[in-house]
């Protein structure tokens, strides 16, 4: 999709000329929008309003910055898998830097990021994976000689819009898992002088990211967002409320092993340790790969991938609890309070029978009460002792 | 100390006849509450031990069953039913009388520290005379009983904002986020909402003990206290919160 084309989108042409020389139909188009309108939980009714404000639309530029992350998020957006017109619109967004699609390197890559940055001072879209070291002075990442910090800070100075992609940026990910030694932070966490829009996810799905900056040149504003700053139309919802075995987790009928009766016919996964149920994200709707499938559909637990923190306290991946620090690997919660449980029974009955002890050493036998029976000395007592003291 | 606590404990060993006093404590709300918390504790337990690790499966198709579904439906509505009772515990709180107020949820000031002590050490048979005698809940009991509230209190929290995750923008949605947001993530949340149940199994047995034990040991009708509202105490002891 980054191969040049024998129509390149030239400066100054609306995507509506654009797409009208290259051959797309009017009704393909329209299909598209209409899609998109979908994804973005948006009325049909705005299909027009969206086609209208996508064919005016003049080629976006955009930077991709990959800081401290494994190109999985890079990896993920390849896979984009809409209609295709989709990958048109990714092909016809002007990608000016991303370290691992450009034919460029050294000098001259470093050169188009800052030709790109001057020309669309204040309206480039700026996306970054990735997560920014701190520790060590910020040492643990360098890019052109320079800190990753500094790198994304001048890219975001001028940004018209900030998305920060994938569980790196979005919180530091697993190298911002305990005990963090590069002090890795999210995207967030730097640039706090303008609204940062999440893609959640590790990595997130492709049309979420393709959806948020349609959202943004259609609308000329980022979509509404959560308290982490996701999308809320993609992130709105838990994976259990949406999940297509949860008619099994209704009914009681949870997958024991991997390869157990459960397993072939497609029950819960909530006992193989599924995050399901504390997870927000769009997996059971949007899908993976071409539609094709998903964690849970293809029978794995959700690690809850999209959460913050999602490594330290989503884990262990495969149980349905965390493990209770301080008391080695394989004891959890119920180990432990069983154990307490088990002491309390056991303390009380050791005590009861001290007592009775304590109480024959005493000249006490439960069968001779050492006291007369009650003597009832004031029955209007009551209403003295009652209420107010 | 009471000055004639020691001889009040020899005329009990010596059989002597005593005169005993009734003591109204518990009003019907406070016995409404303890005795619908246990329904509603016990419920919670176990539907919720079922919630956390569904230790049975049915089979055929999942049409034909709901019986997860119907778990959670009686665990939400046993924890609202001790929401419910939490509430007016609270308001009697503030209108009950002095056993029941507020002021007894907690042992304060050197004296209370002091007997707290003195009964810790009686439960472990070490000069059990010394220990002085309270008609309603003693310092440790007020200690126990208000870390159980807390406990509880700490529960329905993390339970409501778990409630919450199905409808994202809903009352519990927006009312409990906080407590997300406190404990770092849900999964946390569920964690330590099902790690708390834990001290209630330790602490059940323990309370059920300790009353029954009151009862056979000091013979002073302190499980009946619950059921009628009312207590016998001995005309010869003194009592701290007479």
């Amino acid at each position: 999709m980054f191969f040049p084309s024998s129509y390149p989108w030239t400066e100054n042409e609306t995507l509506g000329e654009h797409l009208e020389r290259r051959g797309v139909s009017r009704r393909a188009f329209l299909k598209y929008c209409g899609e998109l309108a979908v994804v973005l939980g948006v009325s049909q009714a705005l299909t027009p309003q969206i086609a209208e404000a996508l064919q005016k639309v003049r080629r976006p530029s955009v930077i991709w910055l990959q800081l401290q992350e494994c190109t999985g998020c890079v990896e993920s957006t390849l896979r984009t898998s809409d209609p295709t017109i989709g990958d048109l619109l990714l092909d016809l967004i002007s990608l000016d830097f991303n370290d691992t699609l450009m034919a460029a390197a050294g000098d001259a890559a470093e050169g188009a990021m800052q030709t790109a940055m001057k020309e669309n001072a204040g309206k480039y879209i700026l996306i970054v994976t990735g997560s920014v070291p701190l520790a060590a002075d910020g040492m643990y990442l360098t890019m052109g000689g320079r800190r990753g910090r500094d790198v994304l800070e001048e890219a975001a100075a001028n940004a018209g819009a900030v998305l920060a992609v994938g569980a790196c940026a979005h919180f530091g990910s697993v190298q911002s898992a305990k005990p963090n030694p590069t002090g890795a932070v999210g995207v967030a966490d730097i640039v706090k002088d303008k609204p940062v829009v999440t893609i959640a996810g590790c990595p997130p799905i492709a049309d979420t990211i393709t959806a948020t900056v349609v959202h943004y040149l259609t609308f000329n504003r980022l979509p509404e967002t959560d308290g982490e700053g996701r999308p809320l139309f993609a992130y709105g919802k838990r994976i259990h409320d949406q999940c297509s075995r949860r008619a099994h987790f209704d009914a009681g009928q949870y997958v024991e092993a991997f390869d157990d009766e459960g397993a072939r016919n497609g029950w819960c996964l909530y006992e193989m340790g599924c995050k399901g149920p504390e997870t927000f994200s769009p997996c059971p709707i949007f899908q993976w790969n071409s539609h094709t499938s998903w964690p849970i559909g293809s029978g794995h637990p959700c690690l809850g991938c999209t959460e913050r923190n999602f490594w330290d306290t989503m884990t262990p991946f495969y149980n349905r609890l965390p493990a209770v620090a301080g008391f080695g690997v394989e004891r959890n919660a119920d180990h432990i309070g069983l154990a307490l449980a088990g002491a309390a029974v056991a303390g009380v009955a050791a005590h009861a029978i001290a007592t009775g002890i304590h109480r024959s050493k005493e000249g006490h036998t439960p069968h001779e009460p050492a006291v007369d029976l009650p003597v009832v000395e004031t029955p209007a007592e009551k209403s003295k002792e009652e209420r107010h003291d | 100390m009471t000055p004639h606590a020691k001889s009040a404990e020899d005329s009990f060993r010596a059989g002597a006849p005593v005169q005993y006093r009734r003591i109204y404590l518990w009003h019907w709300a406070v016995r409404a509450m303890h005795w619908v918390s246990v329904l509603c504790i016990l419920t919670l337990i176990v539907t919720g031990t079922y919630i956390a690790h569904p230790y049975f499966t049915t089979s055929g198709e999942a049409s034909a069953h709901y019986l997860m579904g119907d778990v959670r439906f009686v665990h939400f509505t046993a924890a609202g039913l001790l929401v419910a009772t939490a509430m007016l515990r609270v308001y009697w709180l503030f209108i009950g009388n002095r056993f029941e107020r507020w002021s007894a949820l907690l042992p304060y000031g050197k004296e209370d520290w002091k007997n707290m002590w003195l009964v810790i050490k009686r439960y472990l048979f070490i000069q059990p005379w010394r220990a002085p005698h309270y008609l309603g809940h003693n310092p440790l009991e007020q200690a126990t009983d208000s870390f159980m509230y807390l406990v509880a209190i700490v529960q329905i929290l993390t339970g409501f904002y778990m409630f919450g995750l199905a409808t994202p923008g809903g009352f519990f949605f927006t009312t409990f986020g906080w407590v997300g947001a406190l404990f770092g993530g849900a999964q946390s949340v569920r964690f330590w909402h099902h790690l708390l149940m834990w001290p209630w199994m330790v602490f059940i047995p323990v309370h059920v003990y300790m009353t029954v034990r009151a009862d056979v040991v000091h013979q002073e009708s302190r499980i009946s206290s619950m059921v009628g509202g009312g207590r016998y105490a001995r005309a010869d002891v003194e009592f701290i919160d007479d």
